[in-house]
């Protein structure tokens, strides 16, 4: 069987038979229908070759000819990354789960459901088919955290709902009348890159700005990032370690797929993007040090970090785009976690104050050595995923815009400042009864965020064999690389940062 | 293979033999079993072999120096290279360096005997021999050493060996203050020691006593370097020797236990600025200023000892004072270019003065009559003796000149850190008032427990952040979430409602019968 299908319809299958199974044994059939789905992502990474520049494992069946769709997958290097975060986060999710007492069954459906149409945004090969999976994935969402969420959670879903769907329209638009232009009406991605790379370059930007629109609400782009805050925060915890590790990251992803067919338009559209990025780094950053609630502390850090990877995008040379796609990586790692042990700690206390909490470190060492390292991996400190990815952008950015770059780290300061108060207030400082009542994490808590915690640090110190899967994808985005000669020695920092492996 | 077994091969070990006691001293106070009463005898044993082994070695060198003819300077290892900078592990073995060591070994090894009896039952008995042992190693390597770089090791231990010698008794505060006195009066001399291997690397190239010494090579040398070097190297000397201006830290050295570490200063430590020069006769003898300013500063510090030390009532001031005026005769002789008479002059002088110091405590005891007044030449001339009296001002001299002005300079670098520094990058003054962790905790806790909200940036960079960050958060409240998307549900929510009205209005019979005539009228 074809593993890109099997790996789609795993958790949809999983996902059906805990509806009709009986007993109580829920949890256990999505923990383990989501390591299925694990398993045969690390199967996919163990068969792809990193030097193949064309898709692989790819499967096409033609869905209605009169319309011009097909059913056709593949996945290359920055795909699989994703896929394989995916699938991490969704299992750690389920495992941090335990508390989710009431109507489980539905819940863990719901889950399964949400991850199948994220990997199928991942891996689509069709634009109609990416829409289909990227309108799919709102549906489960709207649920989870409409009846899971906190107080004024229907107010969220809904926000989220509008908002993503607002955008969604945008980019509908852009999808038709690129298709009008094409002469023999498909839907097919590869076919569309290069009608759309032969249209004049004010089509382009128009139909760019569509897809911006429609992947920069969901990635977010300041300032559509109006849903973020209030969804992060509503959503029950597992959720948003979905929300900032993945939803966010299809944005991105989708933004990335659509340079790469409009790179003229990226172009001409560099310099506000930049700006933009710029903006939004600095303004999630102060916004996330001015939050006495820890989620919504993590909820702006994720606007600032996004940032980081809308700059790499808009550098559009192979280390800026390295250090996008490694963000992404990175930041799923570091807000799922974030978001994990903040979640734990307010199932424990069910208060999300700064200020309710101190000396935590006396009480739940293990919470606070995770806590930090986490908080640390956001930071970016060398020997983190983030340190990378930052790396890279900063490389990047000061190639293609000097010292403007500079900003970029004026943002990892600021990340630095409320990373460590929350640090401080947290964990130091004179005890008291109420703290000494918190358990510390159990086992299931543990391995999830021992898993992140591990991956995010392996990453930052053994950097070099995800970099080379990245590589060849990366240079397949940027068609124009050849315009700019000099963008060509960028590639040579990005192998010698990791020369350590072969 | 016989080379190997070259007693003089092994000088390199004659200098490690009591820094190793020193270390076994150490690591057995840090280990605990030499500590308190009855590790005394393993010290002083330790102590005491070791320096009288380096005594043995010294003298056979001595022997071999004597029948053969072996090259004297012995070059041990590369110690450090950074490419023009070269500092080679090596000894010189000439007369002078071995009649140095051989004499600084020997003073050594009478007074760690000496020790034994008179700091019986002390506190930190360990501790004192093992501050006499990296004492001796390093006067030890002074003397022996084959170039100023490694001199500079030996001159830097002896610096903070009798830095901790004389506080001995730190609990005293004259003791640590004294012994502060003492090191920072010592790093001026460092300073020059430095400057001058920093100029002979510049000009000269190596810095191997031979190469440096060589004629052909100071003859090249310019008036100008050739006088910046000896310059340098001579402060460095004039510092270790206590010649005025800079003797008073001498007389508060004399603060560590009686009279072994007095030996120290006043007969091996004061004579190594003497053993400096002497090492450096074919520098100073091309130049004809530096012989006059080693004549004058010897003359003035040999009248200065006289003078002071005529007026001192304790045996020890006495004595040091005394020493004083010695040494500034030796300057004197070498500044006539009398350098064997010095060499000679510093050996005899330096074993006397051992000597009068070990039996200075006795002195009470065998004293059958007053202490002798003032010379009675002296008694007429008031302003003379009165100068005497003070010590000629030079500590308030050198308080006045350097100490006042630093302190001020300090205050007022404090006051504008406190003031100005500090709020700019907000770190608060307040955290030098507590003192303790529990007051830490209390503090903190009065903060924490009246607040809701995150803490404010601090300094001018935090509140600059605040403001920014404080639009911001306006924005985000006022545009993004009320007028973004709640805004738009409320919107909708509006519309809805409005339709809703509508459509009631609408279904209402007498609208129904309005709009069907409405259509008539348009038809019609």
């Amino acid at each position: 069987m074809p593993l890109l299908t099997l790996l789609l319809l795993t958790p949809i299958f999983g996902a059906g038979w805990i509806l009709v199974q009986r007993g109580s044994y829920q949890r256990h059939s999505a923990i383990l229908f989501s390591a299925a789905t694990l398993l045969i992502a690390v199967g996919i990474l163990l068969q792809f070759d990193p030097h193949n520049t064309t898709l692989q494992f790819s499967e096409s069946v033609v869905w209605n000819a009169r319309m011009g769709t097909s059913y056709a997958v593949g996945i290359d290097g920055i795909a699989l990354a994703m896929v394989l975060l995916a699938t991490l986060l969704v299992f750690v999710a389920i495992l941090a789960s335990g508390a989710i007492q009431e109507r489980s069954r539905s819940y863990y459906a719901l889950i399964l459901f949400l991850e199948s149409a994220m990997i199928g945004v991942f891996i689509a090969q069709d634009w109609a088919l990416f829409y289909v999976f990227w309108e799919m994935t709102l549906i489960p969402l709207f649920f989870l955290i409409d009846r899971w969420g906190g107080q004024r959670r229907s107010m969220a879903a809904l926000n989220f709902v509008l908002y993503t769907m607002g955008g969604s329209v945008f980019m509908l638009i852009s999808l038709l009348v690129l298709f009008d232009a094409m002469p023999d009406h498909s839907f097919s991605m590869i076919a569309m890159a290069e009608t759309a790379r032969s249209l004049p370059p004010s089509t382009q930007l128009f139909l760019f700005l569509g897809f911006l629109l429609g992947f920069g609400v969901k990635m977010p782009i300041f300032p559509l990032h109006g849903w973020l805050p209030l969804a992060h925060v509503e959503a029950p915890a597992p959720i948003s370690i979905l929300l900032s590790g993945i939803l966010l990251k299809m944005g991105a992803y989708g933004l990335i797929r659509a340079a790469s067919i409009l790179p003229d338009a990226v172009i001409q559209l560099q310099t506000p993007l930049m700006v933009l990025a710029l903006l939004g780094l600095i303004y999630g950053g102060l916004l996330a040090w001015r939050q006495s609630d820890l989620k919504a502390m993590v909820a702006y850090s994720s606007v600032s970090h996004m940032g980081v990877v809308l700059f790499g995008i808009s550098t559009f040379n192979i280390a800026g785009l390295t250090g996008a796609v490694f963000q992404m990586v990175a930041h799923g790692l570091v807000a799922g976690a974030l978001f994990l042990l903040i979640g734990l700690l307010y199932q424990r206390t069910h208060t999300r104050n700064i200020n309710d909490y101190r000396s935590l470190i006396r009480h739940t060492p293990r919470f606070a050595l995770f806590t930090s390292l986490a908080l640390f991996g956001a930071i970016g400190i060398p020997g983190t995923a983030g340190f990378i990815a930052e790396f890279h952008a900063i490389v990047g950015g000061f190639e293609r815009w000097g010292w403007i770059t500079i900003f970029l780290s004026l943002g990892v300061m600021i990340s630095a400042s409320y990373a460590l108060r929350t640090i401080g207030v947290l964990f130091t400082g004179p005890s008291s009864n109420r703290m000494a009542q918190i358990q510390d994490l159990n086992k299931s808590e543990f391995s999830g965020a021992a898993l992140l915690i591990f991956l995010m640090l392996w990453l930052g110190l053994f950097p070099a064999q995800t970099l080379e899967l990245l590589n060849l994808s990366i240079q397949q985005i940027n068609p124009v690389v050849e315009l700019h000669t000099s963008l060509l020695t960028a590639v040579e920092p990005t192998a010698s940062l990791g020369a350590s492996s072969p | 293979m016989n080379q190997l077994f070259a007693p003089e091969l092994w000088i390199g070990v004659v200098p490690l033999l009591p820094l190793l006691a020193a270390f076994w001293i150490a690591v057995g106070q840090v280990g605990g079993w030499n500590r308190g009463e009855s590790g005394e005898r393993e010290t002083r044993q330790v102590t005491t072999v070791t320096t009288a082994l380096a005594l043995l070695l010294l003298l056979v060198i001595d022997m071999r120096a004597l029948l053969t003819d072996f090259e004297s300077q012995i070059v041990v290892a590369q110690w450090l290279v950074s490419s023009p900078f070269r500092i080679l592990l090596s000894f010189t073995a000439d007369t002078l360096g071995l009649l140095m060591g051989t004499l600084v070994a020997t003073i050594s090894l009478i007074t760690l005997r000496f020790s034994v009896n008179y700091l019986h039952r002390e506190v930190g008995y360990q501790r004192f021999f093992m501050l006499l042992s990296l004492f001796t190693s390093a006067m030890l390597l002074i003397v022996l050493a084959g170039n100023p770089g490694l001199l500079f090791v030996g001159w830097e231990m002896a610096g903070i060996s009798s830095y901790l010698l004389i506080a001995y008794n730190y609990s005293r505060e004259p003791a640590t203050k004294n012994a502060t006195y003492a090191l920072v009066a010592n790093r001026l001399g460092d300073a020059g020691l430095l400057a001058g291997i920093f100029f002979a690397t510049l000009w000269v190239g190596s810095i191997e006593w031979p190469d440096l010494l060589q004629s052909e090579a100071l003859e090249q040398l310019s008036g100008l370097h050739l006088g910046l070097i000896g310059a340098a190297f001579l402060l460095a000397a004039f510092v270790k020797s206590a010649q005025v201006p800079f003797s008073p830290w001498i007389s508060r050295a004399l603060e560590g236990p009686t009279p072994s570490s007095a030996i120290f200063y006043g007969s091996l430590m004061v004579h190594a600025g003497v053993y400096l020069v002497i090492r450096l006769q074919p520098l100073i003898e091309q130049s004809q200023p530096l012989s006059l300013l080693l004549f004058l500063v010897g003359g003035t510090t040999a009248l200065y000892g006289y003078l002071t030390g005529l007026v001192q009532t304790d045996v020890k001031s006495a004595l040091i004072f005394s020493t004083l005026t010695q040494v500034g005769l030796m300057f004197v002789s070498c500044g006539l270019g009398w350098y064997d008479l010095a060499t000679a002059y510093l050996l005899l002088h330096a074993i006397w003065r051992s000597w009068q110091f070990l039996t200075a405590p006795s002195f009470m005891h065998q004293m059958d009559q007053p202490t002798r007044p003032a010379h009675h030449w002296l008694r007429p001339l008031q302003r003379l003796y009165a100068a005497a009296m003070n010590r000629f001002w030079l500590d308030s001299l050198s308080h006045w000149l350097l100490i006042r002005p630093t302190q001020r300079l300090a205050k007022d670098l404090h006051i504008f850190d406190a003031d100005v520094v500090r709020p700019i990058i907000g770190v608060s003054n307040k955290i030098h008032s507590i003192s303790s962790l529990e007051a830490w905790e209390k503090q903190s806790c009065e903060i924490e427990s009246s607040r809701t909200d995150v803490p404010p940036g601090s300094g001018l960079f935090g509140a600059l952040l605040q403001h920014l960050a404080d639009g911001f958060v306006w924005i985000e409240q006022h545009l993004i979430l009320k007028g973004g998307g709640e805004g738009l549900i409320d919107t909708i929510k509006a519309w809805g409602t409005f339709i809703t009205r509508v459509e009631q209005q609408l279904s209402m019979p007498r609208y129904l019968l309005l709009m069907i005539m409405a259509t008539f009228v348009v038809i019609l």
